[in-house]
């Protein structure tokens, strides 16, 4: 082996390393939900090539009101579900779209787009 | 008359001003041209101000207004909501009653507006009722503009909130119908001196539609254009192909290559934008998709072939050739390939589209004495709708006056027209077929029957099947995967492979980014779900999600409730018996006495017409079904346990069992071995006896279902088995099981054993369906693995029920299961094959071929593959929409 192979390859294998830290180890900064009107918890997320914010903080047996706007045409983004809670809405580009419910059962639950290409995590404590 | 001009508030008098302006329905005095254009400058500033000192202005009425407060629980948000009104300056009173759910207000309209009380209400917790709309506005361009047209519209009476929206030029309002007509909502706007036009709809799948054909129309431009500079840029990446390139010198070549490397760049960011701003969006989340992994094949393509022109000094011999057909090419093909999948993705939805197109767009209504045809999302509860034939309903409610026949196929699959009369409830969406009638409205907009379906069809959708959960687990891991592949295979073939090695590593790194396709695995399930669930209900079969198809699928036993499953749930006469001669109901052979089984049953019927009994029901409709008159009844006496006496036309009748024949001491004869019989066929049977001598019997049974044998067959050939679950005595049941072909009987199980019943049959290691009416059965329904509740037609809500058979037949039960095999069986193809095309594409990109044959796939082939693969899984998906049930739906 060349001096410049083994510099490619322990480069090659470092960015194999920093990919799988960077996408599945390092922690996730974390959106608390604020209080909002008539006692629910209440976050803006926008939608464009992602959730933001995509982790968000919420307590469990409070009213969730999540407000959606999404920022993009592209097909992929226009319904976001909510699985575990048997939620969805359709998101029409540039309009703030509503979803309430109320999470009972704390732990981490997904939300994400239709084919699942963008995802979020819903932490209830 | 005095009046004051509302720009300098100087008193003229109207007969001598200088000019006037109408606004608003209002003509306002000026008194000078430098007023009047004051005034029309910003017309609504001066039309909307009162008395700057008092906030009154007394010259003007106060308004009312009822404001619907939707979810007014606690006694204590009646008072906040009160004061918080009552604190508004300009509101005279508020009162609010929690009862009715309305706020009534007076105010004064020249110093608050409605937003303002609205807003009011919110802050203090309160949600507000009304209706919403949205206009289209034409040429809407300057964000000032916005402003103006959101104040005139709140501004107009009734209007609760409006906002405008520049990016989609649309207005939406909400407003209370009550108070506002959609055409004062217009003539704000057009105040304005904009156009308006209906909005893209009031639909939000009509509005997906456009949207989606928006998106089509922009993905197809940039498609067009990658295409476009792809000619010339495969050109100078095959010199060697074509006739004249293949003589260009070497700084001729490059020169060219130069100019691939430009044309490619509006190329990238242009037509390829979204894979770059969603690669970084997604960056940004620390987070990866397809988007990701087309910009950095395409991305790095592109430097690394920039690279190799402007500096072939610093790389090896031979690896100084650019790649930018890659770079346009790739992209091209993804585009296209989203477009065409957007294409087959709207075709999905079809089925949703039926259904809302089902519903009427006017209603009309008599308000104040007056018709008027009015759109039906302003249609309120109360209102009182007039409907002539062939008309549809718009909303559903109560008939009030008048009567007709309404065909309600559409929505339970009933083909005979159902008559209605006075208090008969008719469902929106159904069709008036041959008289008037006027019915008032109870539910509408989202409440309606029709609506309530859509919705729970949308629900289950975008609901999950469990068999997903497995790919999403995948897909979250993919593309990290996949790019750790990428820089393996470019060490192993910068480190293995043939010279030129660099030239070797970076396509094939290129190619393992290009060819996986998360895609094809995000959408296999949800894009079978759609079709499956949407025929499902095209078949009159709602199915609540994903879940329960999958769980329908995999049936083995069917539990059928007898009564109102398997049989008509109402009994009914089946046989009329005269003393020593037996005949059916039909013929009516002579006798030796002078008695006929027509004389019989009118005695009968006409003696139980007075009874209450459900049984005696049966027999005084199949007297009437037969033309009969009834007579009048004289000493009509009920014996509890045994029967009923009464006096008819002179004659005493008798009407009961045997223990009544026993007691008044009258010989019977063979009639006892005949009940006998008809009671082994799981009849009921009651003797009759005239003037103390028995003179027949008459037998009611629950009757079965025309087509309940056929179904259950077809079950049974489905290799399911098919249980009866009844709490009739065994006899019975075994009679009814007998005619529809079963064998397996549960019988004589309390009500509230048939869950446990169902739970027994589990434990056989079977997944059992439980069909049943979905109220008394709902223990056994939510027991079982997939609960089928039976409904009639409106009551879709039913919580025990995993799908809900809109249609009364068993032959739904049958298409649910085929619905559910079919729609599994198309989500599984999608999943292998979108699994096989990744396990199989990536390595064969990595180059595992090449040391066995040489080969090596063309990072183009690996475009085109990628775009295709998910547009195949949609196509796929589309073929589900051809499925026709065994037994045709209408």
């Amino acid at each position: 082996m060349t001096p410049l192979q083994i510099l490619v390859t322990l480069g090659g294998l470092a960015l194999c390393i920093f990919i799988a830290w960077f996408f599945w180890l390092a922690p996730k900064g974390q959106t608390r939900a604020a209080d909002g009107a008539g006692g629910a918890q209440e976050v803006a997320i926008t939608v464009k090539g992602g959730y933001t914010p995509d982790v968000i903080v919420v307590k469990a047996g409070q009213p969730l009101r999540l407000l959606f706007t999404r920022e993009e045409s592209a097909s992929c983004s226009e319904r976001v579900l909510f699985p575990d809670f048997n939620q969805s809405a359709l998101l029409p580009e540039g309009q703030e779209v509503t979803l309430e419910f109320t999470p009972t059962e704390p732990g981490e639950y997904g939300f994400q787009c239709q084919m699942g290409m963008l995802r979020g995590k819903l932490i209830v404590e | 008359m005095i009046i004051k001009d509302p720009v300098c508030g100087m008193e003229i008098d109207p007969t001598t001003a200088f000019t006037t302006r109408e606004h608003m329905r209002q003509t306002f005095y000026f008194c000078s041209a430098s007023c009047a254009e004051q005034f029309d400058a910003d017309p609504h500033k001066y039309a909307m101000s009162g008395s700057a000192t008092t906030g009154f202005n007394l010259s003007l009425p106060l308004s009312s207004i009822e404001i619907p407060i939707l979810g007014l629980k606690k006694a204590s948000q009646v008072s906040a909501l009160q004061n918080a009104l009552g604190a508004v300056a300009g509101v005279r009173t508020a009162a609010v009653n929690a009862a009715s759910g309305i706020a009534l207000v007076e105010y004064d309209p020249q110093v608050v507006t409605l937003p303002a009380l609205i807003a009011a209400v919110k802050s203090a917790g309160g949600r507000v009722g009304g209706a919403q709309t949205r206009i289209g506005v034409e040429n809407l361009r300057c964000a000032s503009c916005v402003q103006f047209i959101e104040n005139e519209l709140k501004a107009t009476p009734g209007v609760l909130n409006a906002s405008v929206n520049v990016g989609t030029q649309e207005a939406t309002v909400d407003y209370l119908p009550e108070k506002t007509a959609l055409a004062s909502l217009n003539t704000a706007i057009e105040t304005w001196g904009y156009q308006t036009r209906p909005a893209a709809s009031q639909e939000p799948v009509d509005q997906q539609q456009a949207a989606h054909e928006k998106e089509y129309r922009r993905l197809m431009n940039r498609f067009w254009f990658a295409a476009l500079v792809s000619l010339p840029v495969l050109v100078t990446a095959y010199p060697q192909f074509i006739p004249i390139v293949r003589d260009w010198s070497m700084e001729m070549l490059r020169l060219a290559w130069a100019g691939a490397a430009l044309l490619t760049l509006p190329v990238l960011f242009w037509s390829g934008s979204d894979f770059f701003s969603g690669a970084w969006a997604a960056l940004k989340h620390r987070s990866a998709n397809m988007n990701t992994l087309i910009a950095l094949g395409t991305g790095a393509a592109w430097i690394y072939s920039t690279f190799a022109i402007l500096f072939p000094g610093i790389f090896p011999a031979g690896t100084s050739e650019p790649f930018y057909d890659v770079v346009a090419v790739v992209i091209a093909l993804v585009v296209l390939g989203q477009a065409l999948e957007l294409r087959a993705k709207g075709r999905t939805s079809e089925a949703i589209k039926k259904l809302m197109g089902l519903q009427a767009k006017t209603a009309r209504v008599i308000r104040d004495g007056q018709e008027m045809d009015i759109p039906v999302e302003e249609v309120l509860v109360g209102d009182v709708i007039q409907m002539h034939p062939g008309e549809k309903v718009p909303v559903d409610g109560i008939l009030v006056e008048g009567s007709s026949a309404v065909d309600e196929s559409m929505l339970t699959g009933e083909s005979l027209p159902i008559s209605k009369k006075p208090g008969d409830e008719v469902i929106g969406a159904t069709l008036n077929k041959t008289g008037a009638f006027r019915f008032r409205a109870t539910k509408v907009g989202k409440d309606t029957a029709l609506a309530q379906i859509v919705k729970m069809v949308q629900d289950a959708q975008n609901s999950k099947a469990p068999i997903a959960r497995m790919a999403d687990t995948v897909s979250g891991y993919f593309v990290p995967v996949v790019m750790i592949l990428a820089v393996l295979t470019f060490v192993a073939w910068f480190d293995f492979g043939p010279q030129p090695q660099l030239v070797y590593a970076l396509v094939t790194a290129v190619t393992v980014l290009i060819i996986a396709c998360p895609c094809a695995l995000g959408l296999a399930t949800p894009m079978s779900l759609m079709v499956g669930i949407g025929k499902g209900a095209e078949n009159g079969i709602l199915i609540r999600s994903g879940e329960a198809l999958q769980t329908a699928q995999a049936i083995q036993t069917v539990v059928l409730d007898k009564t109102g499953t398997i049989t008509k749930g109402k009994p009914e006469l089946t046989d009329i018996i005269i003393v020593s001669s037996r005949s059916k109901v039909e013929s009516s052979r002579p006798s030796t006495f002078d008695l006929q089984p027509e004389t019989v049953l009118r005695l009968a019927a006409s003696v139980e017409k007075v009874s209450e009994h459900p049984l005696a029901q049966a027999i005084v409709e199949g007297a009437q079904a037969r033309g009969l008159e009834l007579e009048g009844v004289q000493h009509f006496e009920a014996i509890p346990g045994l029967g009923v006496s009464a006096t008819v036309a002179g004659r005493r009748v008798l009407i009961g069992n045997l223990k009544l024949m026993d007691r008044e001491n009258i010989p019977l004869g063979g009639l006892v071995e005949q009940s006998k019989s008809l009671a082994d066929d799981g009849k009921t049977p009651m003797f009759v006896a005239l003037d103390s001598q028995a003179a027949g019997i008459v037998a009611v049974a629950d009757t079965v279902k025309e087509d309940s044998a056929e179904a259950i067959a077809a079950l049974q050939k489905m290799g399911i088995e098919v249980v009866m679950i009844t709490g009739d005595n065994r006899r019975t049941a075994e009679a009814i099981a007998r005619k529809v072909g079963i064998t397996r009987v549960l019988a004589e199980v309390l009500p509230e054993d048939k869950a446990h019943n169902v739970q027994l049959l589990q434990a056989e290691g079977k997944k059992v369906g439980m069909v049943g009416d979905g109220i008394n059965d709902a223990p056994a329904l939510v027991q079982a693995d997939v609960g089928l509740a039976i409904g009639t037609g409106t009551d879709v809500a039913i919580e025990a029920s995993d799908i809900t058979l809109i249609k009364g037949s068993l032959k739904s039960v049958v298409t649910a299961i085929e619905v559910s095999r079919a729609t599994m069986n198309n989500i599984k193809q999608n999943l292998i094959g979108a699994f096989f095309y990744n396990t199989l594409g990536v390595p064969v990109a990595m180059g595992i071929l090449f040391p066995f044959f040489g080969v090596l796939l063309s990072p183009l082939l690996a475009g085109a593959a990628m775009a295709f693969s998910s547009v195949t899984v949609v196509g796929n998906a589309n073929r589900l929409r051809s499925f026709r049930p065994k037994f045709s739906a209408r």
